[in-house]
């Protein structure tokens, strides 16, 4: 499967409630190393009521200037939150269904560690 | 209008304050945000592509589950202005891959550690030279 | 001492390439009609180029990327596409521009045919292009370009009311025979010549070609800061001759000899020389600005190995899209279309294009991934907040304008 089929799928928990939509997959360096860097895992899914500009990332991050443009991104992706793959009970490029006792985390993203795995 | 849920229909309150997930251990990114649409440069920082996509899990799955350890398997670069703007994506022959193996580094360009000459998704670039620019006198000297 | 002389090159070479056809035309036409009573339009344009050109350049110089890669990066495809399509545009109008003006000049020294000068004016273009060196192209053309400061002199010469001209100046009003949808549509065009799109993107470039790191900053701050308010007075001074000799007789601005008459009553043939010189380096070194700016937003929108610095056959795609854009450029040109109408479209569009080419550089500007510490201060984020407002407004009411005032006739 490609990230874009991924990308603005639908959210629903295990009782088809609609959540929202994929707007970004956290992605983990610590697969196996078969080049210089650790491969990619799939680690979390962020999902948002809304799709449109939440590449933007300001809703993750506390950039705050330009102070107008930040609080307005910000306010529009209001809800966002995190769910882990683990709580992932099937992807396709359709929608995602979340299983049942899912945990919500905030969206924050922890800011890039220097050290290289 | 992109899509988007309903005020009405938003299943959580808007001022939640969520708790912060465990910080898992290694180099975190996000892929819309921190990979795609970056520049590659190959091992001689010369421009190699754009990340048009990635190569998520097995080449040509169609679903996915939360018990598998999915894994990024490639970058991948093709024709997909028309399809980022208006919907939809081509189809994978299309698309160029480039192994993960080969990247050595995440900034704000992502590097890869082998030559822009070994990979497919310069072909474009290889023909102009060869039939266009490389036929015009003076196209390969250095310039001044 | 080498140090100063370079600092001085850096800053003449900015105040020699600050004009171009656009603004010869637009404040001519502008001089002739309205007096001084816009020479305030200049001093925001030139404040605002000011701003962005800086920011900009900050952004190459701290980031190693020039600023369209990364609008492409952090605003992803659909405004980016949306960017490059719009400059991308009005760059290949503006570089017909520029190559017509070369041809007209040409015509003016040589009294041949400017359809005969085009094709050459083209070549020479993308000769220079193609094997000449970044720098050697940016210093000779700005260098001669200086020379336009003739203008200036010729309004010296001309010994003008200028008590007259300091009123008109501070205290716009309208002229009587004039409308005010007219004022205002000259304002956004002259806004437009002195806030060029394409110089942003061209400067970002630039400064990856020349390799600045964040110590060039400071040299980079005074080009800008001295060398584009001198442009600024220069292009004043040739509003400034029209008032002077086109105004009272009431000529309109059609032709490039309606341009220099104030410089040629007040010099004689050897100003006029000196200004011939000036213009065919003005509009060169704009012509090599746009085309370059036409392969640096395609190539770094789409990823492709780009720069001056490297070898044609290191960068093919680049060059291929400069030698289309000149070709076509050359091709609308063949049809005899008249170069100074083009400007004046050129100028208008460059208005409407503006805030979809600024807001971008402000984002970037803002972005701490890509800027480390080197982010916007609040008083710069403060300015070009106001800027963007004033920029969309030029832009909204640009077309309008233009029916309304039937293209300001």
């Amino acid at each position: 499967m490609i990230l874009g089929d991924l990308l603005d799928a639908p959210v629903h928990d295990g009782a088809g409630r609609p959540l929202g939509f994929v707007v970004d997959v956290r992605l983990v360096l610590d697969g196996p190393v078969t080049g210089l860097l650790a491969a990619p895992r799939v680690h979390a899914l962020l999902v948002s009521p809304r799709t449109g500009t939440s590449f933007l990332g300001y809703e993750r991050t506390d950039v705050r200037s330009p102070a107008l443009l930040a609080r307005f991104l910000r306010w529009r992706h209001r809800g966002t939150f995190l769910v882990d793959w683990s709580d992932v009970a099937v992807a396709t490029g359709d929608a995602v269904t979340l299983v049942d006792g899912y945990r919500r985390w905030s969206p924050a993203y922890p800011g890039r560690d220097r050290r290289r795995p | 209008m992109s899509p988007r849920l309903r005020r009405s229909a938003r299943p959580f309150p808007d001022d939640e304050a969520l708790p912060e997930a465990p910080r898992p251990a290694g180099l975190v990114l996000d892929a819309r945000l921190h990979l795609l649409d970056r520049q590659t440069l190959d091992v001689d920082g010369r421009p190699v592509a754009t990340v048009d996509d990635l190569e998520l899990g097995a080449p040509g799955s169609t679903s996915l589950s939360g018990d598998d350890t999915v894994l990024v398997a490639a970058l991948l670069s093709g024709p997909v202005l028309a399809t980022r703007v208006f919907g939809g994506r081509p189809p994978s022959s299309r698309l160029h891959r480039i192994d993960w193996r080969h990247v050595t580094d995440v900034g704000t360009t992502v590097r890869l550690g082998v030559h822009g000459e070994e990979l497919d998704v310069l072909w474009v670039e290889r023909w102009v030279r060869d039939h266009v620019i490389g036929r015009i006198p003076g196209g390969r000297h250095d310039p001044g | 001492m080498k140090r100063l002389l370079g600092v001085a090159l850096g800053i003449l070479t900015a105040i020699g390439g600050f004009l171009d056809i656009g603004d010869l035309v637009t404040n001519a036409v502008v001089g002739s009609r309205f007096g001084l009573s816009l020479a305030w339009v200049v001093a925001v344009g030139v404040v605002g180029i000011c701003l962005f050109a800086q920011m900009s350049g900050r952004v190459a110089a701290v980031s190693g990327r020039a600023t369209f890669e990364i609008i492409r990066e952090r605003l992803g495809p659909r405004a980016a596409g949306a960017n490059l399509t719009a400059s991308f545009l009005i760059n290949l109008l503006t570089l017909t521009a520029e190559i017509g003006g070369i041809a007209l000049a040409l015509q003016l020294a040589s009294s041949v045919e400017p359809r005969l000068w085009i094709p050459v004016a083209a070549l020479a273009v993308w000769l220079v292009v193609w094997r000449a060196k970044f720098s050697i192209m940016e210093n000779v053309t700005g260098l001669l370009g200086l020379t336009l400061v003739v203008f200036a002199v010729a309004l010296f010469l001309l010994h003008p009311p200028w008590g007259e001209l300091a009123t008109q100046a501070l205290q716009p009003t309208v002229p009587s025979q004039e409308g005010h949808a007219s004022y205002w549509y000259y304002a956004i065009a002259l806004f437009g010549a002195a806030m060029t799109p394409y110089e942003v993107f061209f400067f970002s470039s630039g400064a990856i070609e020349e390799r600045w790191t964040v110590k060039d900053i400071g040299q980079s701050r005074l080009n800008v800061l001295v060398g584009f308010p001198f442009g600024g007075v220069l292009s004043v001074a040739i509003a400034a001759c029209a008032a002077v000799v086109l105004l009272p007789r009431h000529v309109e601005v059609s032709s490039l000899s309606q341009i220099v008459l104030p410089v040629a009553l007040a010099g004689g043939k050897l100003a006029l020389a000196v200004v011939i010189v000036g213009i065919v380096a003005a509009t060169m070194g704009a012509a090599l600005e746009t085309s370059l700016s036409s392969g640096y937003t395609l190539a770094q929108f789409f990823g492709w190995s780009w720069g001056k610095f490297r070898r044609p056959a290191q960068a093919a795609r680049f060059h291929l899209t400069m030698i289309v854009g000149i070709v076509v450029a050359t091709g609308v040109l063949m049809t005899s279309v008249d170069p100074i109408k083009v400007t004046e479209f050129s100028v208008v569009f460059s208005a409407v294009a503006l805030p979809l080419t600024y807001l971008p550089i402000l984002l970037v500007a803002n972005d701490p991934e890509y800027m480390g510490e080197h982010v916007n201060g609040r008083a710069t984020n403060a300015v070009a907040l106001v800027y963007l407002v004033v920029i969309l407004a030029a832009s909204l009411a640009a077309i309008p304008l233009m029916i309304v005032t039937g293209a300001g006739s």
